[in-house]
């Protein structure tokens, strides 16, 4: 049984905050203006991006409802009335509810009635989960059709409010925190939705999935990009551990924290899962025509270019595409934004039989997930 | 770059990049995923975890430093051995490996200072024997090494070479960096990183010139493999006593 994706959907909340207004909404912590916002930004190139919350750092769209906008969007593109749509899938980092997931809350705002639900947490591959699980339902011939949402809404986690706060944490220890701070530069805020069939869409082009896989490391190497502990190798305990949550909140073990240093592992892994992919002869480099690749920096682009190529499975950079430096990195949300522009943009031409390559890598713990798309028209 | 494998070939390379026959660059390819298992399971081994999360001291690198002698010293004498057991037919590899094994035969004085230069008694790494890994990977090493035309150890040399890429790369400042110790008490592990490129450049021309089948590039990964196991090993075995 094949599986296509029939229709696709974004949501950016507000206007696009360009990179010098960038610290006018997240705000700047203590009224001070951050000493590495700029190397940063320099280093991922992002040009415009999105927030979910306005300049007085309160919450514009809930991640629910981005995710629900997104939704609709896809929904109103099909071929399919929404009764049709047998399950929903949405991946997050962090729904708005700790409990329960946020499948059921996206359920609830698109008045989906009696389907089936799936939340994927996890960082950005989370979405590849979900999407992989509603793939595998339709093949299992379970459903008819499949929505599968991913939305995040990093800001809240950003914004000055919480390093303001974190009076007892290595940020507010360190002169310079690069660790702390290096995501509140590189993230953002949006949704994607995609909706999956068992046959293509009667009009216009549609994408067969012939292949999602995954490789996860997490047993080798320390976590990498978290929220939930202090950032002390010392200290073990996860924000729940706390007797309250405001002493977690001042200790540090609420804030947004990336291992910079670990980072270039993700890299190497996603380069060693693309070569098991190549010498097991699922993937053939020279036969993708499209690359999509969610990198959170430009910084690291160049560096997947010259692994690959030194791994001699490189793809040629004019078959990349992207929609980073306009989008933003919206972590779990990427991909599905960059699959919905993708398919409409004049950038690039895209006809029936070409094969897109789409690679999702997360450094939480170091996830690498890869899919095969197939352009095909009825 | 890929450590060990700076200069890999892909289709779009000049006319200066390295040509390789076509089963050598398949060896290439699962020799790199070989070398990426590698270093990712190194993350696993405790005293290296201890360079990632942060707290690696200055006992740690005394140990490690006596720990890797014995590896430094027997790895001249494999190489040397191998070196003796290809015949007239393989005189080009030969003259390598010998100029390979003149570059780093001493090179275990340079981790004796750095042992002193750290805080360590010379005595005491003078005295410090084989740990079981270096065991199990030294008695391999020296029974592929006594075979006829040995040309798999081509996958041993990628491993060590990796590594020693990687000490330069990744350990030598951060490790400074966690001790406060200088770069007197580092120096063997930055010296790997200044020859690597010569050396990585003869390797490539080894490997196109041995590895002319499937059978050639297997026994290649298979030596690598096993010597990737082996030498994580040893470096397992660095915090457990001698007795």
């Amino acid at each position: 049984m094949s599986v296509y994706i029939t229709s696709t959907g974004a949501f950016l909340p507000g206007p696009p905050v360009a990179v010098e207004e960038v610290e006018g909404v997240l705000g700047a912590v203590h009224g001070k203006p951050s000493s590495l916002r700029v190397q940063i930004q320099k280093a991922n190139k992002i040009q415009t991006r999105h927030y979910a919350i306005n300049e007085h750092q309160q919450t514009t769209h809930s991640n629910t409802q981005m995710a629900s906008n997104a939704a609709t969007q896809c929904l109103d593109r099909a071929f399919i009335p929404r009764e049709k749509v047998g399950m929903l899938a949405v991946a997050t980092t962090q729904g708005d509810h700790p409990a329960p997931g946020m499948a059921s809350m996206v359920q609830a705002e698109l008045g989906l009635a009696e389907l089936e639900i799936l939340t994927a947490h996890g960082i950005c591959s989370s979405s590849m989960m979900a999407l992989k699980a509603a793939w595998n339902s339709l093949r299992l011939e379970e459903h008819e059709a499949a929505l599968v949402v991913s939305s995040e809404l990093a800001s809240r986690l950003l914004k000055k409010q919480r390093y303001e706060a974190a009076t007892g944490s290595t940020f507010a220890e360190k002169r310079i925190d690069f660790n702390t701070e290096f995501l509140r530069w590189m993230l953002s805020d949006g949704a994607g939705a995609l909706l999956l069939q068992n046959k293509p869409a009667p009009k216009g082009l549609s994408l067969r999935i012939d292949w999602v896989r995954g490789f996860s490391h997490a047993h080798a190497f320390p976590t990498c990009m978290s929220v939930g502990s202090a950032g002390r190798v010392e200290d073990e305990r996860t924000w729940q551990d706390y007797d309250t949550y405001a002493e977690a909140e001042t200790a540090g073990a609420l804030l947004l924290r990336q291992d910079v240093r670990l980072l270039d592992n993700i890299l190497r892994m996603g380069v060693d899962g693309y070569l098991r992919l190549a010498q097991e002869g699922v993937s053939k480099p020279a036969e993708v025509d499209h690359f999509l690749c969610h990198y959170s920096s430009h910084h690291f682009r160049n560096k997947i270019l010259d692994l690959l190529d030194a791994a001699g499975v490189g793809i040629p950079e004019e078959r990349w595409w992207t929609n980073l430096y306009t989008r933003g990195n919206t972590g779990a949300a990427s991909l599905f934004i960059m699959i919905d522009e993708f398919l409409r943009t004049d950038e690039v031409e895209i006809f029936e039989g070409q094969t897109i390559l789409c690679f999702v890598p997360e450094s939480g713990r170091f996830n690498t997930t890869y899919m095969q798309l197939t352009v095909v028209k009825q | 770059m890929i450590e060990g494998a700076p200069n890999a070939p892909s289709d779009d390379q000049g006319p200066d990049g390295i040509d390789l026959n076509p089963n050598a660059q398949a060896c290439l390819q699962q020799l790199l995923r070989v070398w990426l298992g590698f270093e990712r399971d190194l993350s696993t081994v405790p005293m290296l975890r201890r360079i990632d999360l942060g707290t690696y001291t200055v006992e740690d690198h005394q140990c490690l430093l006596r720990n890797l002698r014995q590896q430094v010293i027997e790895g001249s004498r494999w190489i040397t051995r191998a070196a003796s057991s290809f015949d007239r037919n393989h005189a080009e590899i030969r003259s390598t490996i010998i100029s390979h094994a003149v570059d780093e035969h001493r090179d275990y004085e340079l981790l004796e200072k750095d042992y002193v230069a750290s805080g360590g008694r010379l005595e005491d790494i003078l005295a410090m024997g084989r740990n079981i890994g270096s065991e199990a990977l030294h008695g391999y090493l020296m029974h592929r090494s006594s075979r006829p035309n040995p040309i798999d150890l081509l996958g041993a040399m990628w491993i060590i070479e990796g590594l020693g890429e990687k000490m330069a790369r990744s350990w030598a400042e951060r490790i400074q960096e966690l001790t406060g110790l200088t770069e007197d008490a580092t120096r063997f592990m930055a010296y790997h990183g200044h020859n690597d490129g010569d050396h990585m450049l003869r390797f490539y021309a080894m490997l196109d010139e041995v590895c002319i089948d499937e059978k050639a590039s297997a026994s290649i990964v298979k030596t690598s493999k096993v010597v990737a196991r082996l030498y994580r090993l040893q470096l397992e075995e660095v915090e457990h006593g001698l007795e």
